[in-house]
């Protein structure tokens, strides 16, 4: 087990014809000993390239990455005390499970076969897989599959777990029940571990910390509470989260923020924080709209809208709401499942001024991120 | 393609159906004719005289049904003249072959059916020519399938590596595979040529040589084993290259990370996943071996290949063409076809237990 420090990682792509791909850029983050970090991102966000750097199967470009205060750039992969669990498994076909899961360590180490087989054997148990040591990869079912590749890389007992979205060939049941599992075994075993997915939800339940990227550049590192509740810009805001938290473009006009929909009051906090920026993005995460059913609107964060469709999910009810009738363009709130609201009904939707969150247009870095009372908690770390 | 078999063969089904009711109705003493109006399918005339027989012998026809399979009957019009075909002029004429093997027929007399014996048989056992063309087939089946396995493999894993120009050294590497025998017969003839041969020429300038190739008896079949790996290399890495296409990526990864070595990754991961290529290129290579007759035919233009060289399959036609000892070759043909049904026999079992046949 060790801290895995990237150091302003690099790397680019040329293509066929000679032009540069920038795949990861300049990303710097620190993994401390026994964190679970979760790197996420949507497609092609560099995600999967930053960790087969880690991996060593992809070269580094420029930048550092150290494993336990030691550089690990330019060994190869054999050499580096890592296990990796791939999405499609990878797991040797023509091997039992039991030597798929001994490979490894007949590899890299030159330890005795009864130890072998009593490393295995454990961590069957753990897996509560002994049963399937015998069978071949053919014979097992998607869920035995992906207990065995975990199999392989735990028994192993590397520095670092490299794991790229290795849940996202289960079906849902599945995915939710060994998400729960891969953490429980994460913190019995304390090993330091990189997890890459695109699934917000897998990154917000399982990491200790998680670190968005997008287009290759890292956009915020911290806590999943974090970077839910105080996103440090526009990206970062609409990626976690589910439904997505609403934006609106605004401009600025003294102390109320102007859109074309409506306008909205700025409070002094606020106000200090808009200072200087022309564009404004307003942001209100579902949940916080308030939506009552007895109008008309009669504040100023209060709006009349319009029931366009509703989502129920059973526990809530995602609510799609126009400022005027067959609106196209709406934004969404959540209301308690038990709560009967229809398409087509006017109701009042109130931002409250303690949630809302303000981004910059241009840049979109967050200016005013929404209020907590254990704010000092929850600084954003970058 | 698989939509018009399996509407071709619904229909067939039907009109088997309703010949039988309508035969059923015949016996009864009923117009049948009813029966086979209400289905369109029914004016297939070639298909409903075979319903016509099925009537006369319900019972018969319900048990092969049975026994092979729903449409074992239905389909026979399709199937079974060309097994019966095969069957007359394949196995047919390898059990007739055999049955010459047993009698003494030689020269212009036809051959005499009523003494039939293994004699030709204990006189091939002794005759040592038969022996040593035996041991030369053996040695250029193995080795020849082995060295062009080895080779082909390597030039597999070399190209599998994403190399530039991939497709052009496929070509060039497959091209020789076009070539007749008797065009590359003609070419290694050329280079294996005592004064004048590029293979001589190319070892005198690092002072070895020059080498009687072709002459030297210890040397000509390895000198033939060598052009026909030549020739089949390339086959082998198109199988070899197809197989390891197949394998993903992460497997290679995965044994990296996993610690191996890249000589232990092929060895322990990625070549017992090319098993089934591994089977099928050798199947191949092995029948192609024992068909090294006319390489060797057009390399001396006649029976008679050079000394050392001479392998089962030029011995029989010799003893057949040259020397009319018919039975006799009859013989050897037999032993020849031994020799590739122990080839063939165990492919077949093998894909058998795979439940690929």
């Amino acid at each position: 087990m060790a801290r895995l420090e990237l150091d302003d990682v690099r790397k680019v792509f040329t293509d066929d014809d000679g032009s540069d791909i920038v795949a990861v850029d300049d990303v710097t983050v620190d993994i401390e000993d026994g964190d679970f970090l979760v790197l996420v991102g949507p497609s092609g966000c560099g995600k999967s390239t930053t960790l087969r750097m880690v991996a060593g199967l992809e070269t580094v470009t420029d930048g550092d990455i150290r494993l336990g205060g030691r550089s690990i750039v330019g060994q190869k992969p054999q050499d580096r005390d890592i296990a990796m669990v791939f999405q499609s498994y990878a797991l040797y076909p023509h091997m039992t499970t039991r030597e798929n899961m001994s490979f490894g360590l007949e590899e890299s180490t030159d330890m005795a076969d009864a130890e072998i087989d009593e490393r295995v054997e454990n961590a069957a148990d753990l897996l509560d897989i002994p049963e399937l040591l015998d069978r071949k990869p053919s014979e097992l079912s998607g869920g035995q599959q992906q207990r065995v590749a975990l199999g392989r890389a735990i028994v192993r007992e590397p520095e670092v777990f490299l794991m790229d979205e290795p849940l996202s060939n289960l079906d849902a049941k599945l995915r939710s029940q060994m998400r729960t599992e891969l953490q429980r075994i994460q913190e019995d075993l304390g090993t330091t571990t990189v997890y890459v997915t695109h699934d917000q939800t897998e990154a917000m339940t399982m990491g200790d910390r998680i670190a968005i990227l997008d287009g290759g550049e890292l956009q915020q590192v911290g806590t999943p509470l974090e970077c839910y509740h105080r996103p440090a810009n526009h990206f970062v805001a609409g990626f976690i989260g589910e439904p997505a938290m609403n934006f609106f473009d605004a401009t600025v006009e003294g102390d109320r923020l102007v859109t074309d929909r409506f306008e909205y009051p700025l409070t002094a906090d606020m106000r200090e924080a808009v200072e200087g920026a022309d564009g404004v993005t307003l942001g209100v995460r579902p949940e916080d709209i308030e939506v009552t059913a007895d109008g008309p609107a009669s504040d100023d964060d209060e709006f009349d809208t319009v029931v366009d469709v509703v989502e129920p999910m059973g526990n809530e009810n995602a609510v799609y709401l126009g400022f005027e009738a067959d609106s196209r363009d709406t934004f969404v709130a959540t209301v308690g499942g038990m709560r009967r609201i229809d398409a087509g009904e006017s109701v009042v939707a109130r931002f409250p001024s303690d949630a809302v969150h303000l981004f910059d247009a241009a840049s979109g870095d967050a200016l005013h991120n929404r209020s907590l009372e254990d704010a000092a908690d929850t600084e954003p770390r970058i | 393609m698989r939509d018009i078999l399996s509407s071709v063969r619904q229909r067939l089904r039907r009109v088997a159906r309703a010949t039988r009711t309508s035969g059923d109705a015949g016996h009864g003493g009923e117009d049948g004719t009813e029966a086979n109006g209400d289905d369109p399918a029914l004016d297939d005339g070639a298909v409903v005289t075979d319903g016509g027989t099925t009537a006369g012998s319900d019972g018969f026809v319900d048990r092969l049904n049975d026994r092979f399979g729903d449409d074992f009957t239905e389909s026979a019009p399709f199937w079974l003249p060309p097994f019966l075909l095969v069957g007359l002029f394949v196995y047919g004429a390898i059990a007739w072959n055999f049955v010459i093997s047993l009698t003494d027929y030689q020269g212009f007399i036809g051959p005499d059916y009523s003494d039939l014996d293994f004699e030709m048989y204990v006189r091939a056992i002794n005759d040592s020519a038969v022996i040593d063309a035996t041991v030369n087939t053996f040695l250029l089946v193995v080795a020849f399938t082995a060295v062009a396995l080895g080779f082909g493999l390597l030039l597999a894993i070399l190209i599998d590596r994403n190399i530039r120009f991939e497709n052009t050294f496929r070509t060039i590497y497959l091209l020789p595979m076009s070539l007749s025998f008797v065009v590359t017969a003609q070419f290694w003839l050329w280079m294996y040529n005592y004064n004048n041969g590029v293979v001589n020429i190319v070892l005198g300038t690092v002072g070895i040589g020059p080498i009687s190739w072709i002459g030297n008896s210890s040397i000509v079949l390895w000198a033939v084993v060598f052009a026909l790996v030549w020739q089949f290399s390339g086959y082998t890495m198109v199988v070899y290259l197809a197989g390891l296409r197949a394998i993903p990526t992460e497997h290679y990864e995965a044994a990296r990370v996993d610690g191996a070595s890249t000589l232990k990754m092929y060895w322990r991961v990625i070549l017992p996943q090319l098993k089934g290529s591994t089977i099928s290129a050798a199947i191949v290579l092995m029948v192609f071996a024992l068909k090294a007759f006319d390489f060797l035919y057009s390399l001396v233009s006649g029976y008679r290949p050079p000394n050392g060289a001479d392998i089962l399959a030029t011995k029989m036609v010799r003893e057949a063409y040259s020397t009319n000892n018919w039975a006799y070759a009859s013989a050897i043909a037999i032993i020849l076809f031994l020799m590739a049904l122990s080839i063939i026999g165990p492919y077949l079992y093998y894909e058998y237990k795979q439940g690929n046949l």
